[in-house]
């Protein structure tokens, strides 16, 4: 009780200062005037000060006056003030860039309070059995024997559809979820409601869909959305709910729109062998689970694991061999394809350890501008210190000095965050292959607060070194020493050189690495891919993302073939599923028919439906056999043919000829899948994607065989003026079907530039570059700064060496020597850093080697550059000293 | 700060007086410094021991008067006891010596 009264009498004085201390004053004056002549009473200024001291707010007042101080000094050296900031700018800006953008898409859990929500998988009992997804069947018993530990268990299934919201076609990301679906997160739909368990059931076939937030903003935010229309593949659904803003599913990246499961049929092409979606054989569906309040994961987990064995004896066709797992889904990670797989976690790594390289280089040229800060200081210290500013006195100032700099820092770093996560988030919408939501990424506490503490910790050690250092000297020397002095010069030089060579070590290492994705990047375009590349043109076509069904998707894909066969100057068409360079394979096991070893002779080949002339169009010669006839294109056309390519035959049947013979398909589904196929032509092998290291086996199945509703169609132009053809190509789809929808016409080299693979080295070379670029930036600062330091600190030597005959080239020599000298060390430690940087990028690039002579002469040459021409301007100000003027400046 | 209370205790004085007042009740002992008394003014008022109002002093001035308040009363009377047992106990280890 006393001391809150205290403290309201305290506040009261704060908020009444002024006239509080003019009642002092007064009071004061008083007992001065009453003590009579002569006056026995102190200096009243300092009496004041000292009575006031008792309401212990001094600390504020000299905490303001400190900052108003620091403001003016730093606004006197507007050169050191800029450089600092912005260093400090650079590097919390870009790091906390990288964080929010590692954070928001890869590390934040899905949702806050989301702790017990669980992923659970079917997985083969088998020593190399992958996980499988879950049939409704499946589902829907795993639900009701487990009620009493899963408050809410929910599936989904997720694939591409087109969606039209009135602009045309596009393609897009649906999820056909469970109708308890959005309660498993507790996030309650923004507008609408959820879906019913009769719009759930299989076959359904009710046509409502909930559409994400950023998709509703994007139509406008209108509120009146519900009951609308939007088009998806060819089907009217009407939109009963908008998602909460953020939710983005469980799936990275999100779909825009949910469907009821009851709906996934409708526009699911997925099942090869025609069962229904509602049959215990078919496996769609994931399924995450939140468990009931006190009920832990291991008590769910053992539950879920009867279960699983208790349906693989009640279905032994279907569930033998299938155990049933779960998982606590941690981060986003584990809801990623591959479930958090090494290679996402290694990339996120080296995504979050190149920003703390580049704050690593900022910290040393902040170091190094606030040592030679503090050089240049001492004299002014010196002498505020025998003025009577007491040690702690100075040591706060400088503190508050440096405070005041780290938080402009930070601030103008938060700044420059934003505008770079802007950036990297388009950057990114660019390189993901579909139009889809991503989770929010904005500023979280986290990031708030991790800037906050790493702007005090910059304060701490840049700021209270250099003070305690200062103060902590005998005023008296060091106001008798002169800013030339010896004895000091080469402590604070010696340290600044160390943090230069730290600096440009570290710099080589990002130009290095940036170096070798540049050059990966320039390989991959440069690239051989196994055909023609030059005459091409391709046109891809969804005929379901209209809601074709296979009749009218054939008929349209063999009326797009002869209309543009007719195009002048085209010379020929082909059609295939799977083009080279299409960031999604299909990829089947192929082994000789009636093998009795059919398994263990099996090789994985790309899968592809392709139309006459597949060979030709790419450039490709006939190796042997024939080509596919009309007749094959339609479907029913008797027998079972294939083309296969070179380097399928030699793993099938070494050194043997393999036309005539017959081969099947291991993993296909569906009785009619498993028969066999005559191979009736060899064609050259092609690479399949960019990293390939050779060309990677394919089998090609003609038109009429196999139908799917993605096509590509390719064309092969005459005299190479693909490009001016364009737009006719375009014009004669669009006059073949106006509501086919057309995914892109490009030339193959726009194709295989935009392809996933050349996309993503791009956007590796562009980010370490532009890392590369700020350390190299911060290092020249940084080698700048110590050097013009030097050469002030040597005024006088050099005006002396002048003024008894120096040629001022031998000066400008010695300087420019002692900066090659530094660099030529850091570049040697930084050439060892890139070398290891290397053997860790080797793995993930395309065609680089961990030693590139090209990039390891060539950084190291711009770094040298940089540097000479940093210490060259202050070399040339030391040659230019004018000798009486250094000589009398003693 | 227990000097001041003690003087205070029976009226109300302001700074001079209150100087004067430990000056003359120690016989001339005790002089109380400027530079002390009004720190210690302050802080009997941050403790809220003592209240401060302005009134007219006997020659028509305007001054600063100090008036001591229950909880000051409370403040001195402990701490004149904790004076008492303490200079007992230094009189009882003087004596013994």
């Amino acid at each position: 009780m006393a001391i809150i009264g205290e403290w309201i009498r305290r506040l009261g004085y704060l908020l009444r200062r002024r006239a509080r201390e003019d009642e002092l004053r007064r009071e004061m004056e008083e007992h001065r005037a009453q003590m009579g002549e002569p006056p026995a009473f102190g200096n009243t200024l300092r009496l004041r000060e000292e009575a006031r001291d008792a309401w212990g707010w001094r600390w504020l007042d000299d905490l303001v006056q400190d900052t108003r101080f620091a403001w003016r000094t730093l606004r006197q050296s507007p050169g050191f003030a800029l450089t600092a900031i912005l260093t400090l700018a650079l590097g919390i800006g870009v790091n906390i860039a990288m964080f929010s953008l590692v954070n928001g898409l890869l590390l934040r859990p899905l949702y806050a309070g989301a702790d017990d929500v669980v992923s659970v998988h079917s997985r083969s009992t088998a020593p190399s059995g992958g996980a499988r997804a879950f049939s409704y069947p499946n589902y829907r018993d795993l639900q009701e024997a487990t009620a009493d530990v899963f408050a809410n268990l929910a599936a989904s299934s997720t694939s591409f559809v087109g969606l039209d919201v009135g602009r045309g076609p596009r393609r897009s990301m649906a999820s056909a979820v469970t109708a308890n679906y959005f309660q498993i997160f507790g996030m309650p739909l923004a507008h609408g409601r959820s879906f019913t368990v009769e719009e759930e059931r299989p076959g359904a076939g009710i046509r409502v869909a909930i559409i994400s937030y950023p998709l509703w903003e994007q139509l406008g935010a209108d509120p009146g959305m519900l009951g609308r229309l939007v088009r998806i593949s060819g089907e009217h659904f009407t939109v009963v709910g908008v998602a909460r803003e953020g939710f983005a599913g469980t799936s990275i990246p999100g779909p825009e729109v949910w469907l009821p499961l009851g709906a996934h049929e409708m526009f699911s092409t997925e099942d090869p062998a025609g069962r229904p979606f509602g049959a215990r054989e078919t496996h769609e569906l994931s399924v995450v689970g939140r468990l009931r309040p006190g009920i832990s994961v291991e008590t769910a987990a053992a539950t879920v694991a009867t279960v699983g064995r208790r349906l693989e004896l009640a279905f032994p066709s279907v569930n033998g061999g299938y155990s049933i797992v779960m998982s606590k889904p941690s981060s986003r990670l584990m809801f990623m394809p591959g479930g958090g797989s090494g290679a996402t976690a290694g990339l996120a790594l080296l995504l979050m350890l190149m920003p703390v390289i580049v704050l690593l280089v900022a910290c040393l040229n902040l170091a190094d501008l606030l040592l030679a800060r503090s050089h240049v200081r001492r004299q002014e210290l010196a002498i505020r210190s025998s003025l009577g500013g007491g040690r702690s006195r100075l040591t706060r100032q400088l503190l508050t000095e440096g405070l005041l700099l780290a938080l402009t820092g930070a601030a103008a770093g938060l700044w420059l965050s934003t505008l770079a996560t802007r950036t990297l988030l388009a950057s990114l919408r660019q390189v993901l292959p579909v139009a889809v939501s991503l989770p929010d990424v904005g500023l979280d506490w986290r990031v708030l607060l991790s800037t906050l503490v790493f702007s005090l910790v910059a304060t701490l050690v840049f700021a209270a070194g250099p003070a305690l250092a200062q103060t902590g000297r005998a005023a008296a020397a060091d106001l008798k020493r002169r800013t030339g002095d010896e004895g000091f010069r080469l402590g604070g030089v010696r340290i600044g050189n160390a943090l230069v060579i730290g600096q440009i070590a570290l710099s080589l290492l990002l130009l290095a690495s940036g170096g070798l994705f540049v050059m990966s990047a320039l390989s991959a375009s440069t690239a051989d891919p196994g055909f023609r590349l030059d005459g091409g043109l391709v046109v891809q076509v969804d005929p379901a993302l209209a809601g074709y069904d296979e009749a009218r998707g054939r008929e349209a894909h063999l009326a797009l073939i002869d209309r543009l066969r007719m195009v002048p100057g085209v010379e020929a068409v082909t059609i295939g599923s799977r083009p080279p360079f299409t960031s999604i394979g299909d990829s089947r096991h192929v082994a000789p028919a009636g093998a009795a070893d059919a398994r263990s002779r099996s090789v994985g080949a790309v899968f592809s439906v392709v139309g006459r002339d597949y060979a030709r169009v790419l450039g490709l010669p006939m190796l042997g056999g024939r080509d596919f006839s009309d007749a094959e294109l339609a479907p029913g056309s008797g027998e079972r043919v294939a083309i296969i390519d070179d380097s399928l035959a030699e793993e099938l049947w070494p050194g043997e000829a393999a036309l005539g013979r017959l081969i099947q398909f291991l993993d296909a589904e569906g009785p009619e899948a498993r028969q066999p196929l005559l191979v009736v032509g060899i064609i050259p092998a092609v690479k399949h994607s960019l990293g390939d290291p050779r060309p990677y086996p394919h089998v090609y199945v003609p038109l009429g065989q196999h139908y799917e509703s993605e096509m590509t169609l390719q064309l092969r132009v005459a005299g190479g003026g693909e490009r001016a053809m364009l737009d006719t190509v375009a014009r004669v789809v669009r006059d073949v079907d106006e509501r086919l929808p057309v995914l892109s016409v490009a030339t193959w080299r726009d194709h295989l530039d935009a392809g996933l693979d050349a996309r993503l080295l791009r956007a590796g070379a562009g980010v370490f570059s532009v890392f590369g670029g700020i350390a190299l930036l911060l290092a020249v600062l940084g080698v700048y700064g110590v050097k013009s330091y030097v050469v002030s600190r040597r005024t006088r030597e050099f005006g002396i060496r002048i003024a008894i005959g120096a040629p001022p080239r031998v000066l400008l020599w010695q300087v420019l020597r002692e900066g090659g000298r530094i660099t030529t060390i850091g570049i040697g430690i930084g050439l060892l850093l890139a070398l290891g940087a290397g053997q860790f990028l080797q793995s993930i690039l395309y065609g680089v080697n961990s030693i590139e002579p090209v990039v390891l002469v060539t950084a190291p040459l711009i770094l040298l550059a940089a540097s000479l021409l940093a210490s060259y301007i202050p070399a040339l100000r030391a040659t230019r000293v004018d000798p009486t003027v250094a000589l009398r400046s003693e | 700060m227990m000097l001041v209370l003690r003087v205070l205790k029976s009226e109300p004085l302001h700074g001079y007086a209150i100087a004067k007042r430990i000056h003359l009740l120690s016989a001339d002992e005790l002089r109380v410094e400027e530079g002390s008394l009004y720190p210690a003014l302050q802080k009997l008022l941050v403790k809220g021991w003592v209240k401060a109002a302005w009134r007219g002093s006997d020659s028509g001035r305007q001054v600063r008067g100090y008036r001591i308040t229950p909880s000051g009363r409370r403040q001195l009377e402990a701490e004149v006891e904790e004076y008492r047992r303490m200079a007992s106990a230094i009189g009882l280890l003087l004596d013994e010596g």
